[in-house]
Parts: C-alpha cells; sequence; structure tokens
C-alpha cells in the first residue's frame, strides 16, 4: 500500500463514516475551516438524489422525512460500486424488506421494485416491435420451432402486494390519498415498445411463460410450459397470451 | 495546435432535449456527461444521436479517477471507448482527481495530494488511458475544500508539471480556480498565468455559492462578476478558447443559459477586438 493509497483510504473512511481526519489537512484543527464536512455533506446529498430519483414513487409514497432517513440507513449500508451514479439503489427493495424500521408497511418493498423495474426498462436497449401481421405471415412449418423474444426492456416482477393503484395514483398525483394495498401475491409486467415505458398486472402462469421465452425457448416449449401450469385450456391460453403480448407490442422483431 | 471545435458551448441536459433538437442559435457545441449514455438506449441515446446530427460534441466524464489507488476500470474504459466511437467527439475530457478507492466510487471529485509521489503515479495511468482512447486524455482542475499537509508544491506546479510529463492537455475550469483560490487563500491569477497556454482545450465556466468560510463549486446559479473577471483574464493569456457553461442543478429555461453563454461571446469579441486595435 502506497502513501497515497493510505491516504486516499483515510480520506474515504472519514467522508463514509463521517469522522474528522487527524493529521491529514492544513487547517483540520479549526472548527470553521472544516473542509471535509462538505464532502461528507455532499456525497450524502448526491447519493440521496440518485435514490429520490430511481425511486420517485417510494419517494412521494414515503414523504421527505423518512425517505431521507431510508436514504441515510441505505447509503450507509450500501456504499456505491458503480461508475454511473445511475445504478445507485438497486438493491432497495431488498434492504426495504430486511429492514422493519424503514418499512411502515411491508408493500414498500414492492413500490420499490416498481420504480427499479420502470427505471430499469428506461434506459435499456432499443428492439423494433414484432407485429401481430408479422406473426400472421408465417408458415404452417415454422410454427413448432418458431422463437417469440420479448424485448430486452421487458421486467417480469414477483410482487406480494398489489401495489399498482397506489403506484399509478402517487405517480399521477404527489399528493394522492392512497389507502393500504391488499395482499395478492402477482406478476408485473414493465416493458418499453417506443420510448415510454409500460406496464401490466399479470397472473404467475403468463410471467414464467414469458420467462420461458426470455431464456430462448421455442413457442413449442413455452407452449409445454403452459400445459404443465394449471391452464384448463392450455391450448386457448397460449394462443390468448400471444395475442395479448402483440397487442402490448412485448415482444421484438427477429433479429436478421 | 488547431481546435477542431471553436466558439461557445453548453452541457447536453435532459430536461433542453426537445430545445435543442429545433437546433437553437448561440450554441456552437455541447459537451455531454459520458456516464449518461453508457446505457443501452431508450431516451438518452434517442435524442443524443437526433441532437448530435447538429452539434460538434464533446465527452466530459466524471468517475475515470485518474489519480485514483485502485487498477483502472478497464469495463468503464472499454465502455467510453465505445461511445467515443460511437459518437465522434472532438475530445474527451475528465478530472484530475480521484472518486474513490477499495472498489467504491463516492461519486465526488476528490482533490489530489500535490507530491512528486502522485505525479508519478498518474503520469502512467493518463499514459494507459491515452493508449487506450488513441488520444490525449483532457483533464480539468476541479474545485477543492481541503489542502493536504502532505502538498510538496502548489496545484499550478503540479498540473504545468502533469501536462509536461503526460502529455494531456487541459480543460481550465476558470470557476474551479476561483472557487479554490478563496477556499484556500492563493490569487487564481496564479493559477491560470501557470498553466501552458498550448495545452488548453477548453474552459468551463459555472456558478457558485458563497457560505461564510467557503465557496462551494454547485453550478446551480449564474456566473458571478469575480469569475467572468477572471475568464476575461484567462482569454487575454491563451487566446481564443472554446468556452462553456455547466449547469448541472436549478436549470433554467435554454433561453437563459444561451443568454449568459452571449454574455461570455461578447466579452471574447470586446477582448480580441481590443487585441487587435492595440496590435
Amino acid at each position: 500500500m502506497t502513501t497515497l493509497g493510505r491516504l486516499q483510504q483515510r480520506f474515504q473512511s472519514a467522508i463514509l463514516a463521517g469522522d474528522r481526519t487527524p493529521g491529514l489537512f492544513i487547517d483540520e484543527e479549526n472548527d470553521r475551516r472544516n473542509g471535509v464536512a462538505i464532502y461528507q455533506q455532499a456525497y450524502r446529498a448526491r447519493l440521496a438524489g440518485a435514490l429520490r430519483d430511481n425511486y420517485p414513487v417510494v419517494h412521494r409514497s414515503m414523504g421527505d422525512e423518512a425517505f431521507a432517513a431510508l436514504a441515510d440507513a441505505y447509503i450507509a449500508a450500501s456504499p456505491s460500486h458503480f461508475r454511473s451514479i445511475r445504478w445507485f439503489g438497486d438493491t432497495l427493495a431488498d434492504f426495504l424488506a430486511g429492514s422493519p424500521a424503514h418499512l411502515p408497511h411491508p408493500a414498500l418493498a414492492d413500490l420499490a421494485r416498481m420504480d427499479w423495474a420502470l427505471r430499469g426498462a428506461f434506459d435499456a436497449a432499443d428492439a423494433p416491435v414484432l407485429t401481430s401481421a408479422e406473426v400472421g405471415r408465417l408458415r404452417a412449418e415454422q410454427w413448432p420451432t418458431q422463437r417469440f423474444t420479448p424485448l430486452p426492456s421487458l421486467r417480469l416482477v414477483e410482487l406480494a402486494w398489489r401495489i399498482e393503484p397506489i403506484w399509478k395514483a402517487l405517480d399521477e398525483d404527489p399528493d394522492a390519498q392512497t389507502t393500504a394495498p391488499v395482499f395478492d401475491p402477482h406478476w408485473l409486467l414493465v416493458w418499453r415498445p417506443g420510448l415510454d415505458c409500460l406496464w401490466r398486472s399479470a397472473d404467475a402462469d403468463e410471467a414464467k411463460a414469458l420467462q420461458t421465452l426470455q431464456q430462448g425457448a421455442s413457442f413449442a416449449e413455452c407452449c409445454a410450459q403452459i400445459a404443465d401450469s394449471a391452464a384448463s385450456d392450455p391450448a386457448a391460453t397460449a394462443i390468448d397470451y400471444l395475442r395479448r403480448w402483440l397487442a402490448d407490442g412485448l415482444l421484438a422483431k427477429a433479429q436478421r | 495546435m488547431s481546435n477542431p471545435i471553436s466558439g461557445f458551448g453548453l452541457g447536453l441536459r435532459s430536461s433542453h432535449y426537445h430545445d435543442f433538437l429545433l437546433a437553437p442559435r448561440g450554441v456552437d457545441w455541447l459537451e455531454i456527461i459520458s456516464e449518461n449514455y453508457l446505457v443501452d438506449g431508450g431516451k438518452p441515446w434517442h435524442f443524443l444521436e437526433r441532437i448530435r446530427r447538429d452539434y460538434p460534441m464533446v465527452m466530459h466524464g466524471v468517475s475515470l479517477s485518474i489519480g485514483g489507488t485502485d487498477p483502472l476500470d478497464q469495463t468503464y474504459l472499454r465502455q467510453l471507448k465505445a461511445l467515443q466511437q460511437r459518437l465522434e467527439p472532438a475530445w474527451l475530457s475528465d478530472h484530475l482527481c480521484w472518486t474513490g478507492t477499495d472498489s467504491l466510487n463516492l461519486h465526488d471529485l476528490l482533490p489530489l495530494p500535490y507530491t512528486e509521489a502522485t505525479l508519478r503515479h498518474v503520469v502512467p495511468r493518463i499514459a494507459a488511458v491515452q493508449d487506450l482512447l488513441g488520444r490525449p486524455l483532457v483533464l480539468e482542475n476541479v474545485s477543492s475544500y481541503v489542502a493536504y499537509r502532505a502538498d510538496e508544491m502548489s496545484e499550478w506546479e503540479f498540473v504545468r508539471e502533469l501536462i509536461h510529463r503526460s502529455g494531456c492537455e487541459w480543460l481550465l475550469d476558470v470557476n474551479n480556480v476561483y472557487v479554490s483560490g478563496i477556499n484556500h487563500g492563493f490569487d487564481p491569477r496564479s493559477y491560470i498565468e501557470a498553466i501552458p497556454a498550448a495545452a488548453v482545450r477548453q474552459i468551463h465556466l459555472a456558478g457558485h455559492e458563497t457560505h461564510p468560510d467557503y465557496l462551494i463549486d454547485t453550478h446551480d446559479q449564474p456566473i458571478c462578476p469575480a469569475v467572468w473577471a477572471l475568464y476575461g483574464e484567462t482569454l487575454r493569456r491563451l487566446g481564443p478558447t472554446p468556452t462553456m457553461i455547466e449547469r448541472d442543478d436549478h436549470i433554467p429555461p435554454l433561453a437563459e443559459l444561451i443568454a449568459e453563454l452571449d454574455l461570455a461571446r461578447e466579452q471574447s469579441q470586446a477582448i480580441f477586438a481590443e487585441c487587435r486595435h492595440a496590435a
């Protein structure tokens, strides 16, 4: 470890812990000239700002004060390893789920999952959307091996609580009055067919069918998975799913 | 050395994407924050590609950590290189600073101790980056709020020596020189006079906050009169130099920033008309 390396470790430790750094800086014993405090404050403010940007609805749901306390705790527990601050906060939902002190209601972790999924879809890779007309032109012999690939932006999010109405209300109006969500395990689909993100709720069977497509399975294999699930009419269910995915603009045109 | 871009630019911020699609007059070029485009797609790239058709651009990074003691982040460097190939910027800049150690990123521009050992540490790192990117790296002086007991030379002596040894070029942030000068009690003009004029590619201007014991570089308000005066002195020394205004908080409507940029243009024109007259 070089002298420079040790100096940087000591300065970094002081910023992270909010401590003084004896012996490192000129004027450091002068309270009015405590420049380290400027870096300490800026560090927390910058990361808290990134969390507010990445979790706008969680912020609205909690209010400024509670969100600031959550941000302080998260920043202390999960300092950034990212080159770009855009990714900071990737584990906030799990942190919330494991931190009863910051969790006035367990559904808050699901709100965080929804915020993060939307943030991820926002700048995910683009791909042209597959249309119903293009699927209609498939020849019969193509169907057994046909693959349908979801858009790269598709996020499949498992939720325990029916939080979508709260998310929607707070997204539209920061001061919206909301009621506690009901416990209702299901899935959320988030995707971006153009510049704007879309989302809707889904049941576990549909989410699992999409997961198989994300993993590269053919449509026939996807249908087999649907048949293994509880669907009473697997063929009709598979066709319904496909029609809906096409209508949603959720599948990508095949790459040539 | 001639600059591939000239005139007066602004930092591209997402709140002005739609304005720039209309290619407003009064902005000659744009600077992007590289990290904002290290993403795969969506609105950032949609707008960047369209705006790039109308404006020359330069790339400005905030997380190279050229003075850091962790190894250079090769993944990040490859991303930067890919962005450079896609965007074809006139040049690529970052800061003379470190941003974290032990794999952490504090997302701040932390000052280095100005010592011979630091020079010996940073020069080969600059060489490695320049080799990978295939071009000179442009580095910017940061604002600072601490001075190390370990310092063996002034910041400007360090910068001059760094440019000499590494062949890097310079982004002279006039506001940062002023902020650090007030915070540490040096004459900002000494700094400006010490920087080799031939190495300066670009000038940054910005606003700062005034606190009782410190100036803080906030980029959230208009440029103050003292920084305008220092900019004038800088231009007299350097000659015409591509200049841009950075605004990162309390971002006003684009027309307001263009009006502020016009002040830089008018000052520059007045200074060089005066110089021609004197000659």
